[in-house]
């Protein structure tokens, strides 16, 4: 596996705890929870932009892709 | 009118007319019963068990004397609930056995306790050396309660110092094969939830002796079907795992790298999961 296709399958799995989050947050019924499982949510989803970012830089570098 | 129709009359009233005064009373009676509370309930069962079995006794009389002595007892409770002096004066107040470590002489002989009761009243809450009490108190219905010493209490989650996610209580959603839509409700969850939850893990509703789901709407089922392994929830687990295995491939790509942009990059969103993962752990055990 090239750098590339690892950075990938690292977004997406960003991708899916985000997802994953929000399930969370919306099930559950306590409110300091919610809001921790909210926060979480937000930290993860700068995290998705930047690796993004990152994803599309290296496509740039390996055109080969 | 032949005695024993007489009887089976009585014996029906009598145990309708117990069974409202018993449960006006209140089952606070049941747990804590003082001397006359206990002595009232004997009294009522007395001239209810007298007046079923003689039927030559004046039946208005026994309704009288039942009446008597429900009121008295149901009306010194309900004047205690309102006053507090009078409550220390029908119910007692509790005594301090042990003061800031100290043993109060003087309090133990007042309720006529031997330093043999107090000890063995202590052994009872499991506490064998006096000094690893820091007070004691003997409540009007006999009881002892013991405040152990802070170091002799249990350690908890707050002396460490660790978060605890809030647990509400669960809810029992099915019994017996049958879904219960008011706890259901409660969770603000209904039926179509409960049937998705069950066809994820491939089993009919049929055979679900009971299943319950806490408040973050995680589901644990028992079968009747005992063979049948029944896998526990993983969502929590999973989500946890995911990102700790994120976080390590951030630290993995940051090491890989050599362009020093990238490399930060890398760095500091590293740094944010486990930030989150800090923040989240305790959410997801």
């Amino acid at each position: 596996m090239t750098v590339g296709s690892q950075v990938k399958g690292c977004y997406s799995s960003i991708k899916s705890i985000e997802a994953s989050l929000e399930i969370l947050a919306n099930k559950v019924q306590d409110e300091k929870a919610k809001q921790a499982f909210n926060q979480v949510e937000h930290i993860i989803s700068d995290v998705k932009q930047d690796l993004h970012y990152q994803v599309i830089e290296i496509s740039k570098q390996e055109p080969q892709y | 009118m032949p005695e024993w129709i007489i009887i089976i009359l009585r014996s029906l009233t009598l145990i309708a007319l117990l069974f409202f005064m018993v449960k006006w009373l209140g089952t606070k009676q049941l747990s804590q019963l003082n001397i006359f509370e206990t002595i009232s309930g004997i009294v009522l069962g007395g001239i209810a068990a007298i007046h079923t079995i003689d039927p030559n006794t004046n039946f208005a009389h026994a309704a009288i004397a039942m009446i008597i002595w429900f009121i008295v007892p149901y009306g010194v409770e309900k004047i205690a609930l309102k006053s507090k002096s009078f409550r220390n004066f029908t119910q007692g107040k509790s005594t301090v056995f042990i003061q800031d470590g100290k043993i109060m002489e003087d309090n133990l002989k007042k309720e006529g306790y031997s330093t043999d009761d107090l000890l063995e009243k202590l052994r009872d809450k499991n506490i064998f050396l006096a000094s690893d009490v820091e007070f004691a108190v003997l409540e009007p219905t006999g009881s002892l309660n013991v405040l152990p010493k802070r170091e002799n209490l249990p350690l908890t989650a707050k002396d460490l110092g660790i978060t605890l996610s809030p647990t509400k209580e669960p809810q029992t959603v099915v019994m017996d094969g049958k879904v219960l839509l008011e706890s259901l409700a409660n969770l603000s969850l209904n039926p179509n939830w409960l049937e998705t939850e069950l066809d994820k893990r491939n089993i009919a509703i049929e055979n679900v002796f009971l299943a319950q789901a806490d408040n973050d709407g995680q589901l644990f089922i028992d079968l009747f079907d005992d063979q049948i392994a029944v896998p526990a929830p993983t969502e929590k687990p999973l989500l946890l795992a995911t990102m700790k295995k994120c976080q390590a491939d951030l630290e993995l790509f940051k090491l890989a790298t050599e362009n020093p942009e990238s490399k930060s990059l890398y760095d500091r969103n590293s740094k944010k999961i486990q930030q989150a993962i800090d923040l989240i752990s305790p959410y997801l055990k």
